[in-house]
């Protein structure tokens, strides 16, 4: 943009400060600039510097994370468990979502109300309910164990059944809302057509209400897993020590063992996967809209 | 026909088992801790022997529950009004700048909210460290407020591209110098950003639990990181009296949010 451009498009009243019109704008920007540079791009580059640094200069840090069993066991598990959530929780949003879009306007609204009210509870009272729920002695052990359909109480936490049902019940709401907006954005008209053109009801589903919701789906997919690889809370107390994920060994790295290095290592490698996958989101199916 | 629930035929019932099931699911655990927490059994036993109020006078009589509350809502307040005035700043910077990078510092401004917030923590800990900031209450706003201050910059940055600035321009051609004009036409044109820029900003510095974790000292905890504390150590009915009074206040915010954009559409 030249100098001539810019004149053009600028207001009125603005024309009085002509001199500093380029790097106009700028001031006001400068507290956050400050604040988002101290405590977060510094911080966060100094972490990952120790990943090359510490103990010492190379990259046996990465050569450690990579050679190890535990590490390659831990990186798996959270895939894993990320996969399986994101895939839940499209085949239990899709239908939700498209109710919502839908269904008569008294039970759309309750329905939406209750998906609006988790998702905004605190996270720990959520992870609480289901660390009640799921314990030996919880509800759903002594419930199916009461109706004789178990014997022995199911292993329903500490491991990763338990991640996975806890972190299913927070993504969910991520997954409904953007598809939500998807499907009601859909013009009716098209299926009128479709079944003009002698489409089943099954075909127009295959064939015209999936490939248009398929960017509304991918978006949701990729924001729930990719949310669902950097997730600590719910892990850390659904899960067990046995079968860690990438943000807990983080952590531990960091409080029991002191290991620095090795911590930077993990995080760039769990940052690079991160950004990644936004980078994708960002490339096929644009950016932000969904999230606010 | 697929998108008329009424013609929608067999497909119907799928439909609403589905939404009944996934309701229930996301609203179960929620009713559950209430009930728990009036529940007058130590194990947690559903549905209970009997009602009681001894774990909400549990609660209240314990001194560190009570600061520890006092602790996040002061936090959180702080980091409210900061977030708000420092995100109104770079929204204006942001949508009505000329300078060059506008696009890249935007997005570097909402960057704290997609990285995963465990590497945030461990960085800032090691940060904070040096400056001994850890378990201040200055380390704890600060924390927060980078967390924070990507929902007022949608919240605000959103109302402020919406808001016709022909309305200004007027009331300084009228007379108003560009500041007076800002401050009694522009603000009260984008309350409602503001508004939910200080919403989403309290919730982001309350609920904000990772950091916290790696920020605390034992003199100073937040309810998030109290509550995480606890929990690792038993699953006693005052963890679920905290979280009712917490999914109350969830409740009561939300009614207020409804409140404000009936509000807006009158």
């Amino acid at each position: 943009m030249t100098v001539t451009d810019l004149t053009a498009t600028e207001r009125p009243h603005t024309t009085s400060s002509a001199p500093r019109r380029r790097g106009r704008g700028l001031a006001p920007v400068l507290p956050a600039l400050v604040l988002v540079s101290f405590v977060f791009v510094i911080p966060v580059l100094a972490l990952l510097l120790r990943s090359v640094l510490e103990p010492e200069p190379g990259l046996q840090n990465y050569a450690a994370f990579f050679a190890s069993t535990t590490y390659l066991k831990v990186l798996g598990n959270t895939f894993l468990v990320a996969g399986t959530v994101t895939v839940v929780t499209v085949l239990l949003g899709f239908p939700v979502a498209w109710f919502l879009a839908i269904a008569p306007s008294v039970w759309s609204r309750l329905l939406f109300a209750i998906v609006i009210l988790s998702m905004w509870t605190n996270l720990l009272a959520r992870t609480y309910a289901w660390m009640v729920l799921l314990q030996r002695t919880g509800i759903i052990n002594r419930t199916l164990m009461n109706l004789g359909l178990i014997s022995e109480p199911l292993p329903l936490i500490n491991n990763l059944v338990g991640v996975t049902i806890g972190m299913t019940y927070i993504m969910l709401p991520f997954m409904i809302l953007p598809l939500h907006a998807t499907i009601k954005a859909m013009d009716p008209a098209i299926f009128q057509a479709a079944a003009l053109c002698g489409a089943s009801r099954w075909q127009a589903f295959t064939r015209v209400m999936l490939p248009l919701t398929g960017s509304g789906i991918a978006a949701g997919a990729l924001m729930v897993f990719v949310m669902s690889l950097g997730y600590f809370i719910t892990p850390a107390l659904l899960g067990g020590t046995a079968n860690m994920m990438l943000a807990e060994l983080i952590a531990q790295l960091v409080q029991s063992l002191l290991d620095w290095g090795l911590a930077g290592a993990a995080a760039l490698v769990l940052l690079v996967i991160t950004l990644a996958i936004y980078m994708i989101q960002l490339r096929f199916f644009g950016f932000g809209e969904t999230r606010s | 026909m697929l998108l008329d629930f009424a013609r929608l035929g067999a497909w119907r019932v799928a439909l609403i088992l589905i939404a009944g099931l996934v309701g229930a699911y996301l609203l179960l655990p929620i009713l559950l801790i209430v009930a728990l927490s009036f529940g007058s059994s130590q194990w947690l036993q559903f549905p209970p022997p009997g009602w009681t109020l001894r774990w909400y006078e549990a609660l209240f009589d314990d001194p560190d529950w009570l600061a520890s509350f006092l602790t996040s809502f002061q936090i959180a307040a702080v980091v409210t009004v900061l977030s708000v005035l420092i995100g109104l700043m770079a929204s204006f910077g942001l949508t009505r700048g000329t300078f060059r990078g506008r696009a890249a510092l935007r997005a570097l401004f909402l960057t704290p909210m997609i990285l995963p917030v465990v590497v945030l923590a461990v960085a800032l800990y090691a940060f904070f460290l040096r400056l001994h900031l850890n378990g201040t209450f200055l380390g704890f706003v600060l924390a927060h407020l980078v967390i924070a201050l990507p929902f007022s910059i949608i919240a605000i940055s959103n109302a402020l591209e919406r808001f016709d600035r022909d309305i200004e321009t007027a009331a300084i051609v009228c007379g108003a110098s560009p500041l007076e004009a800002k401050i009694r036409v522009t603000l009260p044109g984008i309350r409602l950003g503001l508004i939910s820029a200080a919403i989403f900003s309290f919730l982001a510095s309350w609920d904000e639990v990772v950091i916290a974790i790696f920020m605390a000292s034992p003199d100073l905890q937040t309810l998030p990181v109290r509550i995480f504390g606890t929990l690792r150590q038993d699953l006693s009915p005052v963890i679920a009296a905290v979280s009712t009074l917490l999914i109350a206040l969830t409740a009561g915010l939300m009614a207020l949010a409804a409140f404000f954009r009936k509000d807006a559409r009158s």
